[in-house]
């Protein structure tokens, strides 16, 4: 079934972010400009494939600019520069850059998280993620005109690479490298469509996964990817070993399906891959809440999160149109929901009931004011791991 | 497929035994199988046997969805608030904190958000959800109105919750008296009335005490 | 006393414990694989029931690969439609268990564990030998055996005829002797017939549901919808338990009686009814006798008495005798709190007076149950396995009887042994060197048992022990060899619920390795023995064809079920002595007929008419002292089950309570320097026990409470006394004196080690 998105109790007005696509969208322009030296390397059949790319940043920029202007990821984002670049804090600015540098590998290079979800999807999403790196890290430069091969004039046997413009190292034709170097593309593939069995093979067995997913967030992804990888080995097979049969058919069939793919990258499941970073952010914000003055739960006193992120979910609620404050100007008692841990929200919930019940039927309430616990204090069925033991003290 | 229109979730934690049953089942779920995602808690322990079963009440305009800050919960069009979307949670905890009904939990190895989806793998195939189906006092129940009242009589389902200013509607119900004249169940009351609730102790209320001969 | 323990037997050493490394375990088992794999497309489901509790709930079990993965609800079932406990949703992590014995073993003091595997004919063949070797210089008496009502009802049959004729011992017993025994007595004391007498469908409508003795919401927890429903109808609850129990905590009137004088609560409630003529004085009239001895009885029975006796308010007495008095419908359940005690056939009694008084029994919403305890606990205590008994409830002592079983079986009555003793009475005998040699099966004495340590003591004694087992027991690891047995999910039969109702449990997988069914193994026994005459059943539906046969005529009639007719009645509720019968779910319903009053009246007696029995109340055999001030009460927590050979060995189950624990009153916690979660000690006159504190409001605070579902170290039964009824010969496991104090650093120590709180190792999720 098809989501809904929830309606944004207040749009943004999208003037800045189409400002930004197109700031982005003519950097872009210019980069290859210059780096083709004014398109003497730019391969003008590839001029469909840099238009595509040229409409997918100008799309990308602007979701994301629109992205960043929703009041929670607003604030992460703000929050998440200022925490980064604050003086002081465990290990200090150098400390976090070393932590942003660990966390890029674990996180977007390894995939760890992902691994720790179930470890045949983190080796299929490890799998897609590197195939469509090498390919992207081959392509651009390509299409773009910024990377060119040329004869070396002395020795036909030797290849010359040309760098942004500028000559580059050389390496003879027929050597391991250049095997390798000009079957990249065909390694990509290996890679991606290995991973999209993997995923097609979970979706198509899974319950779970059966009744959540739908076709264009979970199905079309994969067969885009697996469409470009599968047009883009057969253009390699046809001039490899069938004398270049269809080779044009192909071409034109290799090339729709990358450009359709392009097209379709802001606005589909691939956006993700830009929103990602975002959790390195999170992961600082978390960090210095945890140094930071602890939230006491207004019921049971437990401290659950930092006070920082407290008050910035209040701000974030308010900007929202959520109104969670408590008879703001009594002393002695909360201002605001917010302020109430997880678990209290749960007693409180039952305290009510309980107390529409009373003198109903017989049975008796108890005060509010202690702790819940956990009725299963077991590791498995209870708390999740640390944030977990932290939102819900356990 | 959706899950049908006229099947609801009915909430009585008045009758929760806090037998771990609903725990239990959850984690035998396909959609999460191996982690349970019910909320059960032992409201005072020291004072009383009382729990509380807190499944997600799916509401209408879900906190924990618009606080998100990666877009990752979506409410599908049979009013059911799904889980966190994998590609997308950034493990930032907003909606944890944020949810007026406590309901989500946070698994941070795996930096993913997850909560109850009514057990989305069942109720949209027209089966009820685990917790439901085993619940040995039926605190949780998963069927038709005319099932519930023709089964609890003296109740009535509420779908309003207040928390302070803020009113949330829900697809989940939770069950009070028929009596109970309120069109919402209110239920930060208790912080922002000044009188203490007198808690009975029906223990030592009915203890013989030796002056009494 | 000449020594009786061979020189090979002494050098034995058993650790009160098993070691970390022990690879019996107990390990506990989390879902992992392919049960976690939720692209498993299973073989077949099998509509079955629960292994555990006597409520028998439907489930059904999913299999993959001979191999039991999951499980769901089975919402067709009519008693508990889809609703399960946490031991029912988790009992499949049993199977292809790493402690599952897979083979024989024989004891090895050398091997890991203390056993070593041997070929399972080899065992049978020493088995047999050993026990005729026993028989043949001992008598035949000298060989016990020891059973038990989670067995179905064929192989509860089997195990009586094998040891009545096979063996031809006397000595037989099974462990309802620790469960059911109790309401059985008083049930045929007082209606000559030992069964429900309603079905729980007539709770539904009950005004009025008086609930003793019965933690209903831990031990027979789909119970609890039960009676929600019909408080949902405006029924009223009263719940008399020294506990306040998540079902009493919304009950109407909440009686926290002090642990043993249940019957004064009983006597007390009728004195009151008597005063203010809330009596049935016609049906008291028309259907019972007996009367006037109980009301004479009675009158010393004031509020006032009641009230000093029992440790209840006044007031609230007063006010369930009204509520109960003046009730148009009700419905009144007791389970082990109210048996588990030295006088608890009187307490049963004294209950079921209130019910005889009332009038409201035999009719709908008018009902009376005890709440049985084991899967089996009622089918496996009408056929024979316990000690003074023969099929279809008849009596061994029974001339009539005997003639009739023994010409069923293909025997000489004569040959038949005459009644022998129960279960805790076979280790008396024991010390006694009279037994010399012990059979076990679905039976863990030395955690279920009082006084345990009495109990391990005695093990040491045998001359030879053979166990049937799945796991490895703490009993078993006293035995000499273990024979691997089926768990339920590997074969079929018939067991009979709480209600009475006769239900088919299914076979879903096929047993592994060298382990076999229970009735395979017992023939084989018997082939081994030369004594294979009566022993060649094909299977468990030839055992019930013969247990129809030989339930004929008796107060269990059978006769008229087939697993067909169970099938396709989800359950026949017995007596049912012909095939076109339907079967009884409600008893004593008037102008109904039976084998014994042949139309005279609705009861079991020839007269047609139920009994009343002077209930007398007499203190629990110990009572608080200067040097033991308190009353030790013990029970079962919903996330295990019985002696915890299964429920132990499943992680989420565990994970619920990790550990038994103290459960003390925060007045007495303060009063004794106790602090919630810190080791405390409890001292009885047996023995000695370090556990943690749960120091909570909700139980009396004179009283303590222990969970006996842990061996060894942490066992609350080596603790408790010994002192049985003397008509059922349950013990006192409810009621004994004991002192309490915060641990020594040694004794804390102690504790700590053996403390093994269950934790799973990492999250495994499936569907990332």
């Amino acid at each position: 079934m098809d989501p809904v998105t929830t309606t944004p109790r207040s749009a943004p007005r999208s003037a800045g972010p189409i400002a930004w696509g197109v700031v982005a969208t003519a950097a872009l322009g210019a980069l290859i400009v210059a780096g083709s030296r004014k398109l003497a390397h730019f391969d003008a059949a590839l001029v469909a494939y840099t238009f595509s790319v040229l409409f997918a940043t100008f799309g990308l920029t602007y979701r994301y600019a629109m992205w960043l202007k929703r009041p929670p990821t607003d604030f992460y984002w703000r929050r998440g520069w200022q925490v980064f670049l604050r003086r002081g804090g465990r290990g200090g600015r150098l400390g976090r850059l070393a932590g942003l540098a660990r966390h890029a590998v674990s996180d977007l290079a390894l995939n760890r998280f992902i691994f720790a979800r179930d470890r045949l999807r983190g080796l299929t999403h490890v799998l897609i993620l590197w195939g469509c790196l090498l390919a992207v890290a081959i392509t651009f430069p390509l299409v773009f005109g910024w990377l060119a091969f040329e004869s070396e004039p002395g020795d036909p046997g030797l290849y010359r690479v040309i760098v942004f413009g500028f000559p580059a190292f050389a390496f003879p034709s027929d050597s391991v490298l250049a095997f390798f170097l000009f079957h990249g593309l065909v390694w990509a593939s290996f890679l991606v469509i290995a991973g999209v069995m993997l995923a097609m093979r979970r979706r198509m067995r899974e319950e779970g996964a059966a009744a959540l997913q739908s076709f264009v967030e979970d199905f079309l992804p994969l067969i885009l990817l697996f469409a470009v990888s599968l047009t883009g080995l057969m253009l390699t097979a046809s001039y490899t070993w069938m004398h270049g049969y269809a080779y044009d058919f192909l071409a034109i069939l290799h090339a729709v399906t990358v450009i359709f793919t392009f097209l379709w990258l802001p606005f589909g499941k691939f956006f993700h891959v830009f929103q990602r970073p975002a959790q390195i952010a999170v992961r600082f914000y978390k960090e210095a809440g945890r140094e930071a003055e602890p939230e006491r739960c207004a019921r049971c006193g437990h401290g659950f999160t930092s006070k920082m992120h407290s008050e910035d979910l209040i701000e974030v609620e308010r900007r929202l149109g959520f109104d969670y404050r408590i008879d703001p100007g009594k002393a002695g008692r909360p201002d605001h929901y917010q302020r109430v841990c997880p678990p209290c929200r749960r007693a409180l919930l039952a305290a009510a009931q309980g107390a529409a019940w009373s003198g109903v039927r017989g049975g008796t309430l108890v005060a509010p004011g202690a702790a819940p616990a956990h009725v299963n204090p077991g590791l498995g069925e209870g708390p999740l791991g640390r944030a977990d033991a932290e939102n819900f003290h356990g | 497929m959706p899950v049908p229109a006229d099947r609801h979730f009915y909430l009585d934690p008045a009758r929760c035994i806090g037998c771990n049953a609903c725990v239990q089942a959850c984690s035998e779920c396909d959609t999460h199988k191996g982690v349970s995602m019910i909320q059960l808690d032992f409201v005072d322990r020291a004072r009383s046997t009382q729990t509380v079963p807190v499944v997600c009440m799916h509401c209408d305009q879900p906190t924990c969805a618009e606080v998100c800050p990666a877009d990752a919960i979506k409410r599908t069009e049979d009013g059911v608030v799904q889980t966190a979307r994998k590609a997308r949670c950034i493990a930032c905890n907003n909606c944890v904190l944020a949810c007026p009904f406590g309901v989500p939990k946070m698994h941070d190895e795996a930096n993913l958000m997850m909560k109850c989806d009514m057990c989305y793998d069942r109720t949209s195939r027209g089966l009820k959800p685990m917790c439901a189906s085993v619940c040995p006092s039926q605190a949780l129940f998963f069927g038709t109105r005319e099932e519930i009242e023709a089964l609890r009589p003296a109740s009535r389902p509420v779908d309003g919750f207040r928390f302070g200013a803020q009113v949330i509607t829900t697809r989940v119900r939770m069950l009070v008296p028929k009596s109970f004249a309120e069109p919402l169940l209110a239920v930060t009351a208790p912080l922002e009335s000044a009188a203490a609730v007198e808690a009975l102790d029906p223990l030592l209320a009915n203890l013989y005490q030796e002056s009494e001969s | 006393m000449a020594d009786p323990i061979p020189a090979s037997r002494r050098e034995r050493r058993t650790p009160l414990d098993p070691l970390p490394d022990d690879p019996f375990g107990p390990h506990p088992a989390w879902s992992a694989g392919v049960r976690l794999d939720t692209g498993v497309e299973p073989d077949r489901i099998v509509d079955t029931h629960c292994c555990f509790c006597g409520q028998q709930c439907g489930i059904r079990l999913k299999v993959k690969d001979e191999q039991v993965v999951g499980f769901e609800p089975r919402y067709d079932f009519p008693f508990n439609r889809g609703m399960l406990c946490p031991k029912g949703i988790k009992r499949y992590l049993q199977g292809a268990h790493p402690d599952r014995l897979l083979s024989a073993l024989e004891r090895d003091e050398a091997a890991p564990g203390g056993f070593r595997p041997i070929a399972y004919d080899r065992a049978i063949e020493r088995a047999a030998a050993e026990i005729r070797r026993i028989q043949e210089a001992h008598g035949r008496d000298a060989m016990a055996v020891l059973s038990g009502a989670s067995l179905t009802t064929e192989k509860a049959y089997l195990m009586g005829k094998f040891a009545h004729m096979a063996l031809a011992t006397s000595n037989i017993d099974y462990n309802g002797r620790l469960c059911m025994v109790s309401a059985g007595a008083g049930n045929t004391k007082a209606f000559g017939i030992d069964r429900a007498a309603n079905p729980w469908s007539d709770i539904l409508g009950a005004e009025l549901i008086w609930i003793s003795g019965a933690n209903v919401a831990e031990c027979a927890p789909i119970t609890t919808d039960y009676v929600w429903q019909a408080r949902e109808h405006g029924a009223k609850v009263i719940v008399v338990d020294p506990r306040l129990t998540p079902i009493a905590r919304t009950c109407d009137l909440f009686l926290p009686i002090r642990p043993g004088t249940d019957v004064a609560l009983f006597n007390g409630v009728l004195h009151l009814m008597i005063e203010h003529g809330w009596i049935d004085r016609e049906f008291v009239e028309r259907s019972t006798v007996g009367f006037d001895d109980v009301a004479r009885h009675v009158a010393e029975w004031t509020p006032a008495r009641t009230a000093r006796t029992t440790g209840i308010a006044e007031p609230a007495i007063r006010q369930a005798a009204e509520w109960w008095g003046t009730a148009k419908t009700s419905f009144l359940m007791h389970a082990r709190g109210i048996e588990h005690s030295s006088h608890g056939v009187a307490n049963v009694l004294g209950a079921i007076n209130l019910v005889l008084a009332s009038g409201r029994i035999g009719r709908e919403f008018c009902g009376y149950a005890t709440i049985t305890g084991q899967g089996n606990g009622q089918g496996g205590r009408e056929h024979g396995q316990k000690c003074d008994q023969l099929p279809g409830g008849r009596k061994l002592a029974d001339p009539e009887a005997r003639a009739y079983v023994a010409g069923v079986w293909g025997m000489a009555p004569e040959d038949l042994p005459q009644p022998g003793v129960d279960a805790y009475e076979i280790f008396r005998r024991i010390e006694r060197g009279e037994i010399k040699g012990l059979l076990s099966i679905c039976f863990n004495p030395l955690v279920s048992l009082p006084d345990s340590d009495f109990v391990r003591a005695m093990l040491g004694r045998l001359d030879f022990y053979v166990a049937i087992d799945f796991f490895l027991n703490e009993t078993a690891r006293h035995a000499d060899l273990v024979l691997p047995g089926s768990l339920h999910e590997e074969d079929e039969g018939t067991v009979t619920t709480a209600e009475g109702r006769v239900i088919k449990i299914n076979q879903a997988i096929e047993c592994p390795g060298e382990a076999r069914q229970d009735w395979r193994i017992v023939q084989d026994l018997a082939r081994a023995l030369g004594r294979e005459r009566g022993f060649t059943f094909a299977g468990p539906r030839e055992i019930f064809e013969e247990l129809r046969v030989a339930s004929k005529g008796g107060v269990a009639d059978y006769s008229g079920i087939s697993w067909e007719k169970v099938e396709r009645q989800q359950g026949v509720f017995w007596p049912c002595a012909s095939d076109d019968h339907p079967g009884t779910p409600r008893l004593f319903e008037p102008g109904s007929w039976n084998v014994v009053a042949k139309g005279a009246g609705p009861y079991y007696f020839p007269d047609g008419k139920a009994r009343f029995n002077v209930a007398a109340y007499a203190p629990p055999t110990e009572v608080p002292d200067a040097e033991y001030p308190l009353i030790l009460t013990s029970g079962r927590l919903i996330g295990q089950f019985l002696s915890g050979t299964q429920t132990r060995r499943i992680g989420p189950l565990l994970d619920m309570d990790p550990e038994p624990f103290i459960e003390l009153h925060p007045n007495l916690a303060e009063h004794l320097g106790i602090g919630d979660g810190t080791w405390a000690t409890a001292e009885t006159r047996r023995g000695r026990l370090t556990l943690r504190a749960r120091v909570v409001a909700t139980i009396r605070p004179d009283t303590i409470f222990v969970p006996y579902h842990w061996p060894g170290q942490r066992s609350v039964n080596r603790l408790t006394i010994a002192a049985q009824d003397p008509i059922s010969k349950i013990p006192e496991f409810k009621a004994c004196a004991v002192r309490l104090r915060p641990a020594t650093a040694e004794e804390s120590c102690a504790a700590a080690e053996v403390s093994t709180p269950s934790r799973r190792p990492s999250l495994p999720m499936a569907g990332g």
